[in-house]
């Protein structure tokens, strides 16, 4: 399509198409290869053995820790992406239903956040959590508990709301999305033939819906289960995620061939949700 | 989209508010308790100070850290516009396989759960002898906004089509001419506001950068590192100017990703 006359010999078609399969080539192919790899390497006397073997991955199996872990971060996740999107539906829905200057303004306001930084937030959200914390101490003063919420001590309650508040921009916007391509005539359609606001929001937009409400699930599913900023800060010493332990092992635990192997695991774990979330979309499409 | 009773209004603005509070809420504490004195890691409400500034100023390793943060920024930025102006021109160029599958692979990064990212590079970087320096940070990033800045020049490029380009073809114009006259005035706009979102992504990039960094930490890293040492008052001072640039970046984008009139005419 460009460059369509660039027959006669010349050197940019060929040096664009060096830089376009070089860099990606070496700066990401090669590094996930290596990464891979790695996965399938272990450790000896606190060096690299590189041949070839299964045991990281044996290890992950038959270790009594890992996939209990696995499947507890899962289902925190899962939890997440659930009270991102209850709380998020209204939002995407107001924000649908708004004209003008006010929904120019609450898009803004959603959009913000995801710009301010990440770990600004956390050590935000950090220091009014806790059991002494600020949300506990409120509580007590204006009276409407009389002990201390556990809710809001470091563990992973703490993991899920924080995480909760995080993403919940990311449910947002593809709710709104899905809202926004629902055509007006539909709408006006059930209107007309009697159907209450109910009825036509029940039968009309929440079906329609649906595939935004999957692809917000997939999406803060992903950005929950590999996050392992989260829990480091406010998951205390008993929320333990598998995110974490990865990281550990590239910390305290110092063995980076398991780590990959724990990687390369959370990495199928990923690609199966998204293409779940991609089956459920289209067939609501 | 509906018409919408005025209970149904009530509530969800209601709900609204509720998840405005959880998002902004939180980020008021560190905000106001950065002007008040702290003893024994209570703050002092009755004694307003600017004692946390003070001590902000005199922490040497946050100038550095903003420097370095700074650096990684730009060159990243800078980076991540020249390759991803140069692989969206290939890709536009034609279709083949090599394309789609070069066009898949520049999204990895972005796609993957980022300790995916981090830790593919750390170990490439240490199987190829690379220790680990702000050069290491800067690849990180700049394959990171890669994937934006190539998508969004893509975009344009595809919604320029092909037949400006075959005009200027004909009439004799040399690749780099086209280049220069036709493709590069047309991408202004679009180079400028990929490159302050590509800026702002890699500002805030934390979870790449803690896996590939060395020595010299970006802002994050030290945010994080001071985080995990305690609580200390210069914290809340360098999270409420951290916020008030975040602010202005934000403003500024956009200012100049919406086009003038959308703003105006509401």
């Amino acid at each position: 399509m460009l460059f369509i006359g660039a027959s006669r010999k010349s050197l940019w078609p060929r040096l664009l198409a060096g830089v376009s399969y070089g860099v990606p080539l070496l700066f990401i192919v090669l590094p996930l290869a290596s990464f891979l790899a790695y996965g399938f390497f272990h450790l000896e006397n606190g060096n690299v053995n590189y041949t070839p073997s299964l045991g990281n991955y044996i290890r992950f199996f038959t270790d009594a820790i890992f996939i209990p872990v696995l499947w507890q971060t899962s289902l925190l996740c899962f939890a997440v992406a659930a009270l991102t999107i209850l709380f998020g539906y209204p939002v995407a829905f107001l924000l649908a239903n708004l004209k003008g200057r006010r929904r120019h303004i609450l898009l803004l306001l959603v959009l913000v956040p995801l710009l301010m930084s990440y770990i600004i937030k956390i050590y935000a959200i950090r220091s009014i959590l806790g059991g002494n914390g600020l949300l506990n101490r409120f509580l007590l003063w204006i009276g409407l508990i009389d002990q201390p919420l556990t809710l809001f001590v470091f563990n992973l309650n703490a993991v899920l709301l924080t995480l909760t508040v995080l993403l919940i921009p990311f449910a947002i916007l593809p709710i709104f999305l899905s809202l926004e391509r629902i055509p007006r005539s539909l709408i006006d359609a059930s209107t007309d033939l009697g159907a209450s606001g109910m009825q036509t929001f029940r039968h009309i937009v929440l079906p329609l819906s649906l595939p935004g409400i999957v692809s917000a699930a997939t999406f803060v599913f992903v950005l929950a289960i590999g996050d392992f900023l989260t829990p480091q800060m406010v998951g205390g010493q008993s929320g333990f995620t598998f995110g974490r332990i990865i990281y550990s092992q590239f910390g305290t635990a110092f063995n980076w061939p398991f780590g990959a192997a724990l990687s390369t695991i959370l990495g199928i774990i990923v690609i199966a949700v998204i293409m779940v979330g991609n089956r459920l979309e289209h067939r609501h499409t | 989209m509906m018409h919408l009773s005025r209970v149904a209004l009530v509530a969800l603005s209601f709900a609204t508010m509720l998840v405005f509070i959880a998002l902004y809420g939180p980020l008021l504490i560190p905000i106001i308790s950065s002007f008040f004195n702290i003893a024994h890691g209570e703050v002092q409400w009755h004694e307003p100070s600017l004692s946390a500034y003070q001590a902000l100023a005199q922490n040497a390793g946050i100038l550095t850290a903003v420097r370095n943060t700074l650096i990684v920024g730009f060159s990243a930025t800078f980076l991540a516009l020249i390759i991803g102006t140069l692989l969206a021109l290939h890709y536009c160029g034609g279709t083949s396989l090599a394309r789609d599958l070069m066009h898949f692979t520049v999204f990895l990064p972005f796609l993957m759960p980022p300790i995916i990212t981090g830790l593919s590079l750390l170990i490439f970087f240490r199987e190829t002898g690379i220790p680990r320096s702000m050069l290491t940070v800067i690849t990180g990033h700049t394959l990171f906004v890669l994937a934006l800045s190539y998508r969004t020049i893509v975009t344009r490029l595809q919604s320029l089509g092909p037949s400006l380009i075959e005009a200027s073809t004909d009439l004799g114009a040399s690749p780099g001419q086209t280049l220069r006259f036709i493709i590069l005035p047309n991408l202004a706009s679009t180079l400028v506001g990929a490159g302050v979102l590509s800026f702002a992504l890699s500002f805030d990039e934390t979870m790449i950068t803690l896996l590939v960094t060395g020595t010299d930490n970006t802002l994050p890293i030290r945010l994080w590192a001071m985080m995990r040492l305690g609580f200390a008052p210069d914290i809340n001072a360098l999270v409420t100017i951290v916020l008030g640039l975040t602010v202005i970046l934000c403003v500024v984008a956009v200012r100049l990703l919406l086009p003038a009139q959308t703003i105006q005419s509401e």
